[in-house]
């Protein structure tokens, strides 16, 4: 079977030797609170941010990332906060008045903006507004749809 | 406005060739349940909606299932990768080559073309977001057929998560459904 191993580490994305710097000021203090709430990497990783909402089919467990350099594994990081900031959205579209959960919502879209800009100066822009470098870089490959002798980002 | 980020949702990363499931995963595409399906709905039905939950809802759910349009031909795209006309052949991807080559178009698996006759939109808030929740879970169980195709770990993985993406919009509309009946529409 691919799944034989149900004992889960989530915290997979900070591997040993990919030290980029991940902004310190929000997610141990927001993620350590009893809001409902998973941790962001176990929330990209299920497809849900919500304890009480995740229905794993037949408890397949998900499928570990395994990003091969410190570039995807920058990258994995921002999908991930990104993806929180989206699961926190819809829920904001229908509860504005949570106050603690905007608060999250805030943190998450700021450490989001925070790590994009690191990887614009690192490896090229993510969206157009970044596209300020010495030349203009961003037509150039990878787009998300191409891989290179077996991963997209090296 | 639509601002284009150059990531996917979540990572689609497949090394090995496999045209059968390319072929299966076109249902995901331009098929009747389809994430394609999805984004123009919601896209379409939010201009009538009657309230600020329910305009904002729908325009971003229709915004996330755009990305969740790029991740399935995305996968396409890799499961066919490097595959000669031969291979396309006895995978029953000969029909589609005719038409579109190595392109990938929006068609069911069976190479029906697209269609918004897929989809209603009424005017009819209620109407609208019954269709959405059915939507949620018909796209739910097409991922579960698709689960039990997939023999490869880099396309199940997108797969789980797409799948529990349908179970969270499906809440969502549940529980804007409910307020909406309460309010009388």
């Amino acid at each position: 079977m691919l799944f034989e191993n149900n004992d889960y580490d989530f915290d997979i994305l900070n591997l040993a030797g990919f030290n980029f710097n991940r902004p310190q000021h929000s997610y141990y203090e927001y993620e350590k609170q009893n809001n409902g709430l998973v941790s962001t990497e176990e929330g990209f990783l299920k497809g849900n941010m919500w304890k009480n909402e995740y229905a794993p089919y037949k408890n397949m467990p998900p499928v570990r990332l395994k990003p091969t350099c410190e570039r995807e594994a920058l990258l994995f990081k921002i999908m991930e906060i990104d993806f929180a900031v989206n699961d926190l959205n819809l829920y904001l579209d229908l509860h504005p008045e949570d106050m603690e959960m905007y608060e999250c919502f805030k943190k998450y879209t700021e450490e989001c903006i925070e790590l994009k800009d690191q990887y614009a100066r690192m490896y090229g822009p993510l969206t157009l507004d970044e596209t300020q470098g010495n030349t203009y870089d961003w037509m150039k490959n990878p787009w998300p749809w191409d891989k290179t002798g077996g991963s997209m980002y090296v | 406005m639509f601002k284009y980020m150059k990531t996917l949702n979540y990572p689609v990363n497949i090394k090995k060739k496999d045209l059968k499931m390319a072929k299966y995963l076109h249902t995901q595409f331009g098929g009747s349940n389809s994430e394609l399906a999805a984004a123009l709905r919601y896209f379409s039905q939010k201009f009538s909606m009657p309230d600020e939950k329910g305009k904002s809802l729908l325009n971003d759910i229709a915004t996330e299932e755009l990305g969740h349009v790029e991740m399935i031909a995305t996968m396409i795209k890799q499961l066919t990768e490097g595959a000669s006309v031969e291979e396309m052949k006895s995978a029953g991807l000969g029909d589609m080559y005719s038409e579109h080559g190595m392109g990938v178009y929006p068609s069911n698996a069976s190479g029906v073309p697209f269609t918004t006759g897929y989809f209603a939109v009424t005017g009819d808030p209620i109407a609208d977001i019954s269709e959405d929740m059915a939507a949620e879970q018909k796209a739910r169980a097409v991922y579960e057929n698709l689960i039990e195709l997939a023999t490869d770990e880099d396309v199940i993985g997108p797969l789980l998560f797409l799948r529990q993406r349908e179970i969270i919009h499906f809440n969502r509309f549940k529980e804007l459904y409910k307020y909406y009946k309460k309010k009388g529409y």
